[in-house]
Order: structure tokens, then C-alpha cells, then sequence
């Protein structure tokens, strides 16, 4: 037996050795292993490189991706680099796919996209200044993109295109005497489409007119990228020290429950519609059937609107001529639609910044920043402005553009547009915010247990939202 | 009867381990020279005993292991503990470790250790069989022979080899996988390339220490078994009843009435639950044809319509799921014996009477098991308010809104906020109310008390 009990032993003795003794020295060899590697853009391109790129969908199928990949082959076929599309989902994830081998090396997102990823060492700091385009891109668009990492600041991104929101209205739906009645101030541009305070009377009366069948301005609130702006507009932030001091949530700071009363009001010149997405899609239709006076969207959606009106029954050329994309009006700066007295100032609404990144994991990162400068350059940023509507966030092609790129620059550069938060915290904020605004809009149609009749009790509800979201982020922490 | 089948079952389990005790004392007391081969070393007994290709296939199944283990296994086992210790930098080329990927393997790892214990096991039982028959002059099956019985006496370890590896691979190692990381501290700021990190019931610890964390769970808690047996009996009863009425004569084209709820069942549910949605919204068909006849618009699932909104989830649900509660009572109905009735019809039963002591009783009885799946499907139910009502956080709550369930809760915690160790943790407590409630239920039920009552 004790034999037995001995061979048992050693059987399970051996292997507990072995497993012990290589599981260790494996671990520390591993622990061990690894390159370390220098500064990766050396300017060297690699011959044969082939890059795999990114872009988003609308990109893909208007055929811009197509031409820009034909151009940069074309011009680096010396090398033998190519770039081919990464045929991708547009909102792939890096920090999953990247460590793997499976993610594209040049990568089309949005700031605050883009900016999730420097955490984790999953994109590269790019040279930005050697970039022949820099000195072109406004500070607040490179902002956008820097970054600060193990106490260094580096920029991570290639910034290619603005994005914030826009008034669209129907010309032709302008009362006849507009010039005589909604014009106070003589300078040939209606009064409604230029102050917050006019497009509230303006949409009241024709609510009252119709019967509460047709609508001056219809936006739902449900999405804070198009509500938050009134809180920021009002002294309001979502994150302290230019979106990146997490700790420091501030929607209800200043005076931002003015920008909450706003809403209020202004839900209460439209129908419930606006408290959940129901009009979202619908808006396209609407402002095509008359239903709609105005609406608030971003410029990328422009050509829905045409197509919408031409199916209406306008000819294109009709289309274009009645619908006007402009600035957002100003907002009073007494808080009140019905009190101008005060003044006005500009209306803040959050923005966007898309751009170019480099994977980390790329094996070409000369060849990946060869692509970004030329995907980045005059040429192409102008022909992606023609294909797609993008606004340039190039100050030379937007100037030469004009029109709306030249409004939404000039918005992000006078701060009027507050580019989204860069940093990964910045995804739990939506919720607490959707929320918030359901039930500002969802009070201007409740007729017992009304919440937010006075603005201590809108702040209430804004310090509220700024401790949920707090607590959303920090509770779990560490 | 309860008692009687709970310690049967304790007895029975006792009876095994003594058993097994004793089986492998007598190996280790009586075993010879060669099963101790065997012993030490896998296989070597049966090729003392001359079972050449058992003996060699054993024999390579150990060498198989330690090479393993040197080049892979190892390294894994010890790296579950560990979870790495060398963050990567993918700016510098430095390839850390993944403490996810450690975890996956070093169970995977443990499950071949596991994997190699049963087959040594095997080996020593083996060789002792073989020694036995030669002790009692008898010559030990051929490999040919004892190959032969895979396809005949022991046909069923054939039969069961690939399922039990697949669900190994796809079954348990996802589910040891997801409860190990409640022991974490994986998610929010910990994910890779950062090093996760062992902290024992830590996050067990928060959902219960938190003020905010435990009220929130008590009152999703408390919802959520709300929810269940209500939506359970909902969905149990209607089908029931469905089944019942289109099972009377008198219904004419039964077919055809039957057809609407499969219709129903047929269409996936999440476009369902989308369609739903924009029904209940504030622009859609229903507040349409409300303002429309000069009604104020209602907001069925907006901030306010807590209770509303749980009815439509409730009345939703049932849309979605009664179809196959009918099928089934159909199924199971048109076994019930028709004497039944006829004689209870004699005795002077009327038919509600009919329905509590005969009908009832019988679907119970065959339908205890579905019911308890449906029970546990209901109480996990995710896509219902996902889809209806995703998207509030309501003031009271901790990322919650109040019809949110349980599991709800879990994914805008692990999903959208990247809590992940807290989400295993929720999914572990879930998965022991669950268990508790469905196995309570089933030893309480007739179909497990009285199992031969109908057969």
C-alpha cells in the first residue's frame, strides 16, 4: 500500500514540479520579452505597404473613398503602396480589434471616438506640425485631438470635417409680410430665423392658426447634441477645464437653468412629439409638406430635405431656392422667450470634429501618415466637400467654399460651437441628459404635478442630472 | 413526499461517495507491481500486462499533457492567478499582457488538468481491472474488444464524448469565464491593455454597501419578481385559455383562428418590440388617432408612465409570447383522457369545476417544467423594456429607470458604463434567485411529487 500511496505521490509531485517550475519561468520570461521600440514615423516609407483604411459609410458609397484611394495609389505607386477600403463597420472598435491584428491602420471617426482610444496606446501621436496642412486647421479643431498621456501632451488626430447644427427653414413658408412685421430691426433677414424670442411668438401663432396641426419650429429634445447647447449657452459645461476635468460635471452651473426654462418653452409652441424621437425621422417630410416651418439638424442631412420637397412636388431648383440653412438664432439673454429686454446672446450648441487617426498596431506607420497627408490635403478635402457636403475644417478650402463651412468654422472658432467631449467619461453622460430633457420638454404639456415651474426647481433637476452622472462615473471607480 | 425525495437524494449521494471512497481505497490497498506502474507512470501497467496500444495511448496522453503543460499549459495555469504583471504599449511595441485573454486561458488550462485527472483515473482503474482478471485467471479484453464496446455496452461514452467537449468549450467555459470576473476588478478604468486584478467578494461587497447600489437593487428587485409572475401567469393563462376556446365545437374555423397568434410568434421579436414602440409613442398611430378625435396626446411610455409603461410591457409580452403558451396547451390537451369529463359531467361538476380539478391540474402537471423556463425567460426578459423604454435613468435610481429589470440594469452597467465585474456579479446574484425560485417551484410541483401520477 505504502508503495502505492509512493507512486501516487511522485505522479502527482512530478507534474505539480513541472507545472510549477515552467508556469513560473515562463511567466517571468514572458514578463521579460518585448520590443521596445522608438519614435515609429522615421519619415522611411515601407515599400510594399498595404494600408488598410477606414472611412465612414456615407464616404463609401458616394464613391469618395474610391476616388481617394485611386489618387493616393496612383501618386505612391513608386513605392508600391496601396490603400485599399478596410471594409469595416464605421464604428469598429479599435480597443477590441486592434490588440489583435484585426483593426485598419488609418482610421475616419469622430472626436470623441477617436479619442477613447489614446488610453490605451491603441492610436499613435502624430507629428501634427510637419503635416503640410496644420498651419490651415483652427486650434479649437486641433484641441479637439490633443491629448495628454503619461503627462505629455500629444495630438492624436487629423482633423477633416466640423460638424455642428444648423436652422433650416422654408423661405416660401415665410409670412407675406415678413419684410412689414417680422423684420424689426430693417436688415432684410425675418426676425424668427435670427432670434429665438421671434421664432417663439412666430410658432405660436401659427400652432394657434392651425389649429395645433402645423408648427413654426419642431425639434425633438430627446438628443442632448442638439439640447445641451441651451444649457452652455446659459454659462452650463459638461466637463470642467475644456471638457477634460471630469470631476468637474457643471450642467447646472452659471446660469444654466435658463437654458432648461428655454426648453420648456419652446416645447410648449410645439406638440409631445418633441419629448420623444418620433419626429426625428419624420422632420424630413414634415419641413417638405409645409407641417414644419424650421428645424434644427446637422449640414450632412441637407440633401434628405431636397429629396423629401422634390417628392413633395418641387422641382430641385425649387427645392433649393426654399430651403435656407443658417445659423442658430440668438437666444435672450434674460432666459425668457417673452422678454427681450435684456438683450441677446449667442446661441452654443455642441459640435463635432471627424478626423484621421493612425492605428497603434499598424505595421506602416510612415506609409499610414503618408495617407492622412494626402487624405488631408487641399485637393482632397475639396473634392470630399463637393461629393459629400462636409464642412472643411481646413480654413483655406472653407473659405473658398463659402456658405455653410464658412458659418460652421466661424462658429467653432468663436466657441459658439463647443466640440464634444474627448474623453471616454463623456459616454455616460448621454442618459442622465436624455432623461433630463424628456422631462423639461414633457413639463411645458403636463397640466397637474407640474415639475419645473420655476427655475430653482429647473436647477434642482440640472444639479441632479450633474450628480448622476457624477455617480455613474465615479461610484465603481478604483 | 417532499422530505422522502430530498433525503433519498442526500442518501443517494452519500451512498455514491463511500462508494467511491471504498472503490479507490481497495485499488490502493490491493493494487500489485504493476498497476503501481502505472501509478507512477501513465499506461506503463498495461504494457506490463501486454495491452501494447491501450498502454501506448495512455502512455502518449501523459507525454501529450507535459508537453502541454511546457509549452503552453504551464504558463496559462500560473497566469490565472497572476493575470499578468506586464502591462503592453502598443506606442513602443512592449506586447503585455491581456489579463482577459490569461483568464479565458488559464481555465481552459484548469479544465485540461481536470481533463487529465479523470483520464489518470481511468488509467489506474484500468490497470487494476486488468490485474483483477489475471488474478482470477481470466484473460483481460483485447483492445479490439474493449474498442468494440464503445459502439455496444458502452455506446453511450461514444455518444456523449463531442457534446461534453462542446459544451466545455461553448457552455462552461463562457459561464466559469463571466462568474470568475465578479472576483475582479475588470471594467471602468481596468481594461486591457491595463492589468485586471483579483479582489475577492470586493464587488459583492459594493452592491451591498452602496447606499444608492442597494436601494436601487431592492426596488428593481422587488419589480422584477413582480414582472415575472405576472407576466408568467399572463402569458400561461391566456395560452390556456386561447387553447381551451379554440378547442371547442362549437368554434368554427379553428384553423384559421389559430393562425393570428402564430402569426404573431412568427415575427422576430425585437422588430415586434420596435413596431410596438413607435405605436405607443407620442407621433405614432395610437396618439394619432387620439388627437385626431380631439384627444390630448398620451405619453404611454415617456418620463411619467411608470406604471403605464409596465402594463404595456406586460400586455406586449403577452403578444409576443401566448402564441406558444396555446400551442403548447393545444399539445398537451389533446392527450387529456374526454372520459374525464364525462364521468365528472355524471358526478354533477360544472365546468369551471371541470377546469380546477381536472384541465388545471393535468396541464400543470405536464407543463411545471416549461412553466418554471418560462418563469426564469420572463424574469431575464431584456428585450422587452430595452426596446420599449431604453435610454432613462429615472431620479431614485442607480442607472435605472423604473421598469428596468434586473438584467436590464446589469447591461446599462456592464455595457453602456463598462462595469463589467459589477454586471457578473448582478448576473451571479440573478442567476441564485433564479435557481433558488425555479428549483423551489419544481420540488413543490406535482410533476416532481406525484411524477407518476399520469403515466
Amino acid at each position: 500500500m505504502r508503495k502505492n500511496i509512493a507512486a501516487l505521490v511522485s505522479h502527482v509531485a512530478l507534474l505539480l514540479a513541472l507545472i510549477l517550475t515552467i508556469g513560473i519561468i515562463g511567466s517571468i520570461a514572458a514578463a521579460n520579452s518585448g520590443k521596445e521600440g522608438a519614435n515609429k514615423f522615421t519619415g522611411e516609407l515601407e515599400r510594399g505597404a498595404v494600408l488598410r483604411i477606414l472611412e465612414n459609410d456615407t464616404a463609401i458609397k458616394q464613391g469618395y473613398l474610391g476616388e481617394l484611394i485611386d489618387a493616393f495609389n496612383a501618386e505612391y505607386a513608386s513605392y508600391g503602396i496601396r490603400a485599399v477600403d478596410a471594409n469595416m463597420d464605421q464604428y469598429t472598435n479599435l480597443e477590441e480589434d486592434g490588440p489583435f491584428g484585426y483593426g485598419p491602420d488609418v482610421l475616419y471617426q469622430a472626436n470623441d471616438r477617436i479619442m477613447r482610444y489614446p488610453d490605451g496606446r491603441h492610436i499613435l501621436p502624430l507629428p501634427a506640425e510637419t503635416l503640410s496642412g496644420y498651419d490651415q486647421v483652427s486650434e479649437k479643431a486641433w484641441q479637439a485631438y490633443t491629448k495628454t498621456v503619461g503627462g505629455e501632451n500629444y495630438v492624436f488626430g487629423v482633423p477633416v470635417n466640423a460638424q455642428g447644427p444648423l436652422l433650416y427653414y422654408r423661405k416660401d413658408l415665410l409670412p407675406a409680410n415678413w419684410q412689414t412685421e417680422w423684420d424689426d430691426d430693417g436688415n432684410g433677414v425675418p426676425d424668427m430665423i435670427e432670434y429665438w424670442t421671434d421664432m417663439y411668438r412666430y410658432s405660436k401663432q401659427v400652432k394657434a392658426e392651425s389649429g395645433g396641426k402645423k408648427f413654426g419650429y419642431m425639434r425633438s429634445f430627446l438628443e442632448p447634441y442638439f439640447s445641451v447647447g441651451y444649457l452652455y449657452s446659459y454659462g452650463g459645461y459638461t466637463f470642467g477645464n475644456n471638457n477634460t476635468d471630469v470631476s468637474d460635471i457643471g450642467h447646472s452651473a452659471g446660469n444654466a437653468e435658463l437654458g432648461g426654462k428655454i426648453i420648456r418653452q419652446l416645447a410648449s409652441v410645439m406638440d409631445e412629439r418633441c419629448i420623444d424621437d418620433s419626429v426625428t425621422t419624420g422632420a424630413y417630410a414634415a419641413i417638405a409638406s409645409g407641417e414644419f416651418f424650421a428645424t434644427i439638424t446637422t449640414p450632412d442631412v441637407y440633401t434628405m430635405f431636397i429629396d423629401e420637397m422634390i417628392a413633395a412636388g418641387m422641382t430641385r431648383a425649387e427645392a433649393e431656392e426654399n430651403l435656407v440653412t443658417v445659423t442658430i438664432p440668438k437666444l435672450p439673454a434674460s432666459g425668457d422667450l417673452e422678454d427681450e429686454s435684456a438683450g441677446f446672446i449667442d446661441n452654443k450648441m455642441m459640435g463635432g470634429v471627424q478626423g484621421y487617426a493612425i492605428s497603434s498596431y499598424t505595421k506602416y506607420p510612415n506609409a499610414a501618415l503618408k495617407f492622412v497627408e494626402f487624405a488631408t490635403s487641399f485637393e482632397m478635402i475639396k473634392r470630399r466637400n463637393e461629393l459629400l457636403g462636409i464642412v472643411p475644417a481646413r480654413g483655406d478650402v472653407a473659405e473658398q467654399v463659402g456658405g455653410l463651412s464658412e458659418i460652421i468654422n466661424g462658429n467653432l472658432e468663436n466657441g459658439n460651437i463647443v466640440v464634444m467631449p474627448s474623453v471616454k467619461e463623456s459616454a455616460q453622460v448621454w442618459t442622465p441628459l436624455q432623461t433630463l430633457f424628456q422631462d423639461l420638454a414633457k413639463d411645458a404639456f403636463r397640466t397637474a404635478d407640474i415639475k419645473y415651474d420655476t427655475t430653482e426647481k429647473i436647477k434642482a433637476a440640472l444639479v441632479e442630472a450633474d450628480k448622476q452622472i457624477y455617480d455613474s462615473i465615479f461610484t465603481l471607480k478604483g | 413526499m417532499q422530505k422522502t425525495s430530498k433525503s433519498g437524494f442526500f442518501a443517494r449521494m452519500k451512498a455514491n461517495c463511500l462508494e467511491t471512497f471504498a472503490g479507490f481505497k481497495q485499488v490502493v490497498t490491493q493494487a500489485k507491481g504493476r498497476v503501481s506502474a502505472s501509478m507512477l507512470i501513465m499506461g506503463l501497467g498495461q504494457l506490463l500486462y501486454k495491452q501494447w496500444i491501450k498502454g501506448a495511448l495512455y502512455l502518449l496522453a501523459q507525454i501529450g499533457f507535459i508537453l502541454y503543460f511546457v509549452f503552453r499549459g504551464a504558463q496559462d495555469f500560473i497566469g490565472f492567478f497572476t493575470l499578468g504583471v506586464r502591462e503592453s504599449n502598443a506606442w513602443y511595441g512592449i506586447e503585455g499582457d491581456n489579463s482577459v485573454i490569461m483568464m479565458l486561458m488559464g481555465i481552459l488550462s484548469i479544465i485540461a488538468i481536470l481533463f487529465y485527472v479523470a483520464l489518470y483515473i481511468a488509467n489506474v482503474k484500468d490497470a487494476y481491472n486488468i490485474q483483477c482478471a489475471v488474478d482470477a485467471g481470466k484473460k483481460p479484453a483485447t483492445f479490439k474488444k474493449e474498442l468494440g464496446s464503445l459502439l455496444n455496452r458502452n455506446f453511450y461514452k461514444t455518444a456523449l464524448l463531442l457534446p461534453i467537449i462542446g459544451v466545455c468549450v461553448f457552455n462552461i467555459l463562457p459561464i466559469v469565464f463571466m462568474i470568475i470576473i465578479a472576483f475582479t476588478n475588470y471594467g471602468g478604468d481596468i481594461v486591457p491593455p491595463a492589468l485586471v486584478d483579483w479582489v475577492g467578494f470586493a464587488n459583492f461587497g459594493k452592491i451591498l454597501s452602496l447606499g444608492q447600489f442597494a436601494s436601487t437593487f431592492f426596488r428593481i428587485f422587488a419589480w422584477n419578481v413582480l414582472w415575472a409572475v405576472t407576466a408568467t401567469a399572463i402569458n400561461y393563462f391566456a395560452g390556456l385559455g386561447l387553447a381551451l376556446l379554440l378547442n371547442k365545437k362549437c368554434v368554427k374555423g379553428k384553423v384559421f383562428w389559430r393562425l393570428f397568434p402564430i402569426l404573431a410568434y412568427a415575427v422576430p421579436g425585437f422588430i415586434t418590440l420596435i413596431a410596438f414602440k413607435y405605436m405607443f409613442s407620442y407621433g405614432g398611430p395610437i396618439n394619432q388617432m387620439i388627437t385626431g378625435a380631439g384627444g390630448t396626446a398620451i405619453g404611454f411610455l415617456d418620463v411619467d408612465a411608470k406604471w403605464m409603461a409596465r402594463g404595456i410591457g406586460l400586455f406586449v409580452n403577452a403578444w409576443l409570447c401566448v402564441p406558444s403558451s396555446m400551442l403548447l396547451a393545444t399539445g398537451v390537451l389533446s392527450n387529456l383522457n374526454v372520459d374525464l369529463y364525462e364521468a365528472a359531467r355524471i358526478d354533477g361538476a360544472n365546468a369551471f369545476r371541470q377546469f380546477t380539478a381536472i384541465t388545471l391540474p393535468y396541464v400543470l402537471f405536464a407543463t411545471m417544467p416549461v412553466l418554471i423556463s418560462q418563469f426564469i425567460a420572463n424574469f431575464n426578459n431584456f428585450g422587452i423594456f430595452y426596446f420599449l423604454r431604453g435610454g432613462l435613468y429615472m431620479n431614485g435610481y442607480f442607472l435605472a429607470s423604473d421598469t428596468d429589470l434586473l438584467i436590464n440594469w446589469l447591461y446599462n452597467m456592464s455595457i453602456d458604463n463598462n462595469y463589467y465585474s459589477i454586471g457578473a456579479a448582478i448576473s451571479i446574484i440573478i442567476f441564485i434567485i433564479t435557481s433558488i425560485i425555479s428549483l423551489t417551484v419544481y420540488v413543490m410541483s406535482p410533476s416532481y411529487k406525484q411524477e407518476e401520477t399520469y403515466q
